[in-house]
C-alpha cells in the first residue's frame, strides 16, 4: 500500500468497483438489529508493544461486519480478541471489556476453550488437517463431544460452504488433495459443522485467486443470514462488496472509524479514513 | 594507470581470481570423504575376512556372474535409460525382501525359541480379547466420561493378561491349560500369519478401493502360509520356520510390489528387475550346487549364526548374543519410546518459557553427549546397587541402554512435534480443542513418523553399545538364549569384544570378530534403511 500520489488506473478501479459493490449489499442492516459482540476501551500488549487502543465497538447479529485497514494495523488482533485467541500468545495481554452477549469474555469465570466452541474462526492461510474430507468436518462435532448423525451433517455442512458437489465423491480422501479454495471453503464447512453463534474470519480470501474469492465473497454472504460474520480484510473493494458494517482501522492500532459501510465508503467523517479509502494514505 | 585502466576497460571485464576458493573447495570435499573412505576401506577389509570371496572355486564365481550379475546389469541398465521410476520400485522390492528375511530371523528367535509358541499364542489370544473390549468402548466414546474409559481399558488388559490370582483365570492361563491345544505351526500361522493377513488386506482395500479385494488378499496370504508350512517339510524345510518366513518376509514383500503396481501402473517393469535378481540368485545357488563348484569358505555362514560361543574360532557362534540383543532392543524400545515422546509432548506443547524449562534444555542436550560408560556406572548403581537387581540382566541392560538413548529420542521427537505447521494448533484451537485434544488429534499424528525415525536411530545406537553392559556385569560369553527378563542377557558387540579381548588369538581376530563384526553391522544397515524409506517416504507426502 505504498505509491500514493499518482492517480493511476487502480485508484479507478477502488472507486469504480466501490460503487458497485454498495448496490449488491444495498444495507441490510436494521438499527434494531440485537447486538451480538459490545467492545468497551479493549487494549492489547504484545510485550511493551501496544497494539490495540481503546478499541470500542459494536456488532450485530446476522450480518456482515468488515475490518478493513494496513498491514499490521491491529485489525487481526482484534478478531483473536474475540475468541480469546491471542491467550495462546504468551507475551500477549489483554485489557478492557468485550462481551458476547451481554458476558464478558475476559471475566475469570470464563474458559477460553467453551467461548471458542460457541465463536468459530477461519483463518488466512487454508489450514485443514490432514486428515480425510469427512473427518476435517466432523473434527469440531468428535472433540466438543457432539452427538447426531454425522453423515448428515457433514453433508449439510458442506453444502452451506457450496463445496458438497465438488467432494460428494470423495469424502474420505484427503483434505489436503484439494485446491486452495477448495480447502478454504472445507475450512469454511468445519467450523460450521459445530454451528457457532459467531464466525470469525481473518482475510479468508487473501491466499487465493480471484474465481476462488468471489466464490468465497458469494458464501460469505450467504451465511449472514444465519451467523453473525465479521471478517478482517485489506481488500477494500471485498469490504464494500460484502459487508453491512465496516471498521477502518489506522497505523497505531486505532479504531477510526465504525459505521455503515455505505456511509464509510461514500461519505466518510474522518479525513484519514477518505484518504486510506481513495488510495491516498495506506 | 589511467590508460591502464582503458585498455582493460576496452579488452572486456577482466578476470577475477578464484584460486583460494578453488583450494577451500577441494580441502571441504577432502574433508567430506575423509572419514567415509577410512571408514570404507576397513569394511572391505573385515567383509573380505569374514567371507572371504577368494576361496571360492572359478566356477562359482562365473556361475553366479552369468546368472545373477550379468542380467542385473543387463536388465538394470536397460530400465536405466527408460524407466528409472520402475527400476526404482524393483530395487526397492528387493531391499525390502533381504531387509523382511533378516527381520523374519529375528522373529523366529523370539517366537519360537525365546518364546515358546504355546505361551506366545495363549497371551495373543488375551490380547485379541482385551483389544475386542477397549474397541466395543469407544462404541460409546461420546456416553462415557473419558477417565472412566481409561480405567475400564487398563482393567480389562489386566484382566485378561494377569487374571486375580484364586478367583479368576487369565486368558492366558486358560489357553495354556486347555485339554486340546493346537500344534507349533498352526499357532505361527494362525498369530503371524494373521497379524500379516490383516494388515496385507487392509492395505490392498486401501490401494483397489476394494473391501472385497483386501478380503481376498488378506485370505490367500493366509492360506498361503498355511500351505507353507504343509509342504515345507514334505522337501525338508521346517514347518516352522517356513511359517514365520513366509508371514514376515514373502507375503509382505509380495503385498508390497502387488500394491505399488496397482496404483501405478507404469512401474511394471520394476518387477522384472526384481524377478531377474531373485531367480538370478535362485538359479546360481541350483546351478552350482548341481555343478560341483565350492562356494567360498565365509566365517559368516549358517554355522555361525546357529551356535554358541566354542573354544575353538571355527566352532564359534553368534547365536545367544543375537537373541540377547534383540531382547535388548524391545526392552529399550519399551521403555524409551514413551518416556522420550512424552518428554518431548511436554517440553514442546505444554511446558512454559521460563528457567526452570531452559535449564531442562540446556541439560537434555548435555546428557546426550555424556559418555556411555557413565551411563553403565548409572545402571550399576541404581538397579543394582540401589535397588538391588541380579547384574547383567535383560532388564537392567535394557533399562541402562535406555536412559542412554533417552536424550536423543527426546531431542528427535522434539524436532519431529516441531516440524508439525503453527497452522494446525491454531485450526485445532479455534475449534475449540484442548490442548490435549490438539496434541492427541493433530500433532501427534502429524509428528509419528518422524518421531519414529529418530527413535529407529536411536535403537541403533543403542545395539552398538558395549560399554554399559561390561558396566552392569553382562556375561562376555552366553551358551544359552535368554528367554526371560530376568535372564542374564549377552549382546552382539560384547561378544565381539570378548572373542578380541579375552579369547585373544589369531583365530579369532581372523574369524570369528569379522564375522561378528559383519552381522552387527547388516544388522544396523537393516535398522537405518528401515529408518531412511520411513523419513523419505513421509517427507515426499508432506
Amino acid at each position: 500500500m505504498t505509491g500514493t500520489n499518482d492517480p493511476t488506473n487502480d485508484e479507478m478501479l477502488v472507486e469504480t468497483d466501490v460503487s458497485d459493490g454498495l448496490s449488491a449489499a444495498e444495507s441490510s442492516v436494521t438499527d434494531d438489529a440485537d447486538i451480538v459482540i459490545e467492545s468497551e476501551d479493549i487494549n492489547v500488549w504484545y510485550g511493551d508493544d501496544h497494539a490495540l487502543t481503546d478499541i470500542s465497538m459494536e456488532i450485530p447479529e446476522n450480518s456482515v461486519t468488515a475490518m478493513i485497514g494496513p498491514s499490521g494495523c491491529g485489525k487481526s488482533t482484534f478478531l483473536r480478541c474475540i475468541n480469546r485467541m491471542n491467550d495462546l500468545i504468551d507475551v500477549a495481554r489483554v485489557e478492557g471489556n468485550l462481551t458476547l452477549r451481554g458476558k464478558n469474555v475476559y471475566d475469570d469465570d470464563v474458559d477460553p476453550v467453551a467461548l471458542r466452541r460457541r465463536v468459530g474462526m477461519v483463518f488466512q492461510k487454508p489450514n485443514p488437517f490432514p486428515k480425510s474430507i469427512y473427518d476435517n468436518v466432523v473434527y469440531g462435532l468428535k472433540i466438543q463431544g457432539i452427538d447426531g448423525d454425522y453423515d448428515q451433517i457433514v453433508e449439510e455442512s458442506l453444502k452451506r460452504a457450496a463445496l458438497w458437489d465438488e467432494v460428494k465423491d470423495r469424502l474420505h480422501e484427503s483434505g489436503l488433495d484439494l485446491s486452495g479454495g477448495q480447502q478454504q471453503r472445507l475450512c469454511i464447512a468445519r467450523a460450521i459443522a459445530t454451528d457457532p453463534e459467531v464466525l470469525l474470519m481473518d482475510e479468508p480470501a487473501s491466499a487465493l485467486d480471484p474465481v476462488a474469492t468471489s466464490q468465497i465473497e458469494d458464501l460469505v454472504e450467504e451465511l449472514a443470514e444465519d451467523y453473525t460474520v465479521v471478517i478482517v480484510t485489506h481488500n477494500m473493494q471485498q469490504a464494500a462488496r460484502i459487508s453491512d458494517k465496516t471498521a477502518v482501522f489506522l497505523t497505531g492500532g486505532e479504531l477510526v472509524e465504525f459505521d455503515d459501510t455505505q456511509k464509510i465508503f461514500e461519505n466518510p467523517e474522518s479525513q484519514r479514513v477518505e484518504d486510506y479509502i481513495t488510495g491516498k494514505f495506506g | 594507470m589511467a590508460t591502464e585502466q582503458d585498455s582493460s576497460y576496452a579488452q572486456g571485464f577482466g578476470q577475477v581470481s578464484r584460486t583460494a576458493g578453488l583450494i577451500f573447495r577441494y580441502l571441504l570435499l577432502a574433508a567430506t570423504m575423509f572419514g567415509i573412505v577410512t571408514l570404507a576401506v576397513l569394511l572391505v577389509y573385515v567383509a573380505n575376512d569374514a567371507i572371504q570371496p577368494l576361496t571360492a572355486d572359478a566356477g562359482w564365481h562365473l556361475t553366479f556372474f552369468l546368472t545373477l550379475v550379468l542380467p542385473t546389469i543387463l536388465v538394470g541398465g536397460a530400465l536405466y535409460r527408460r524407466n528409472r521410476e520402475a527400476l526404482k520400485l524393483g530395487g526397492m522390492v528387493v531391499g525390502a525382501l533381504l531387509v523382511s528375511l533378516m527381520f523374519s530371523g529375528g522373529v523366529a528367535i523370539v517366537f519360537i525359541d525365546i518364546i515358546p509358541p504355546l505361551t506366545g499364542f495363549s497371551y495373543a489370544v488375551g490380547l485379541v480379547v482385551a483389544v475386542a473390549g477397549t474397541v466395543l468402548l469407544t462404541k460409546y466414546e461420546r456416553q462415557i466420561p473419558f477417565t472412566a474409559r481409561v480405567a475400564a481399558t487398563g482393567l480389562l488388559f489386566f484382566l485378561s493378561l494377569f487374571g486375580v490370582p484364586g478367583y479368576f483365570h487369565s486368558i492366558p492361563e486358560l489357553v495354556q491349560k486347555a485339554p486340546v491345544v493346537p500344534t507349533d505351526w498352526i499357532i505361527l500361522t494362525l498369530v503371524l500369519g494373521g497379524v500379516t493377513a490383516l494388515v496385507v488386506g487392509q492395505y490392498i482395500a486401501r490401494v483397489r478401493e476394494d473391501n472385497k479385494a483386501g478380503l481376498a488378499a488378506g485370505a490367500s496370504a493366509l492360506v498361503l502360509t498355511a500351505l507353507g508350512a504343509i509342504v515345507g517339510p514334505l522337501v525338508g524345510i521346517d514347518a516352522n520356520a517356513l511359517v514365520v518366513v513366509t508371514a514376515v518376509s514373502f507375503v509382505p514383500t509380495a503385498a508390497y510390489a502387488g500394491g505399488s503396481v496397482i496404483t501405478r501402473e507404469e512401474l511394471k517393469p520394476g518387477l522384472v528387475f526384481a524377478a531377474t535378481v531373485i531367480v538370478g540368485a535362485l538359479v546360481g545357488a541350483v546351478a552350482v550346487d548341481a555343478l560341483g563348484f565350492a562356494g567360498p569358505q565365509a566365517w559368516t555362514d549358517w554355522q555361525f549364526l546357529t551356535s554358541s560361543h566354542s573354544g575353538s574360532a571355527e566352532n564359534a557362534g553368534l547365536y545367544p548374543a543375537i537373541g540377547g540383543s534383540i531382547l535388548l532392543m524391545v526392552t529399550v524400545a519399551a521403555l524409551s519410546f514413551p518416556l522420550g515422546v512424552g518428554a518431548a509432548v511436554y517440553l514442546e506443547e505444554y511446558a512454559p518459557d521460563n528457567r526452570f524449562t531452559r535449564f531442562i534444555d540446556v541439560n537434555i542436550s548435555n546428557l546426550a553427549g555424556v559418555p556411555s560408560v557413565v551411563y553403565g556406572l548409572l545402571g550399576l548403581g541404581v538397579f543394582v546397587t540401589y535397588l538391588g537387581q541380579a547384574t547383567g540382566t535383560v532388564l537392567i541392560g535394557g533399562a541402562t541402554l535406555a536412559l542412554l538413548i533417552l536424550p536423543i529420542v527426546i531431542i528427535s521427537s522434539r524436532e519431529a512435534i516441531r516440524s508439525v505447521p503453527n497452522d494446525m494448533r491454531q485450526a485445532s484451537y479455534g475449534m475449540g480443542a484442548t490442548r490435549w485434544q490438539t496434541v492427541r488429534n493433530v500433532v501427534l499424528p502429524e509428528a509419528f513418523p518422524g518421531i519414529l525415525t529418530g527413535t529407529i536411530l536411536a535403537l541403533g545406537r543403542a545395539i552398538g553399545e558395549t560399554a554399559p553392559l561390561i558396566m552392569i556385569g553382562a556375561p562376555n560369553v552366553l551358551f544359552n538364549l535368554p528367554t526371560e527378563l530376568s535372564s542374564k542377557v549377552s549382546a552382539m558387540p560384547l561378544q565381539v569384544y570378548a572373542w578380541s579381548s579375552l579369547f585373544a588369538s589369531e583365530d579369532f581376530y581372523t574369524k570369528a570378530v569379522p564375522a561378528g563384526v559383519v552381522v552387527l553391522l547388516a544388522v544396523l544397515l537393516a535398522m537405518n534403511s528401515i529408518a531412511i524409506v520411513l523419513r523419505n517416504k513421509y517427507e515426499s507426502e508432506t
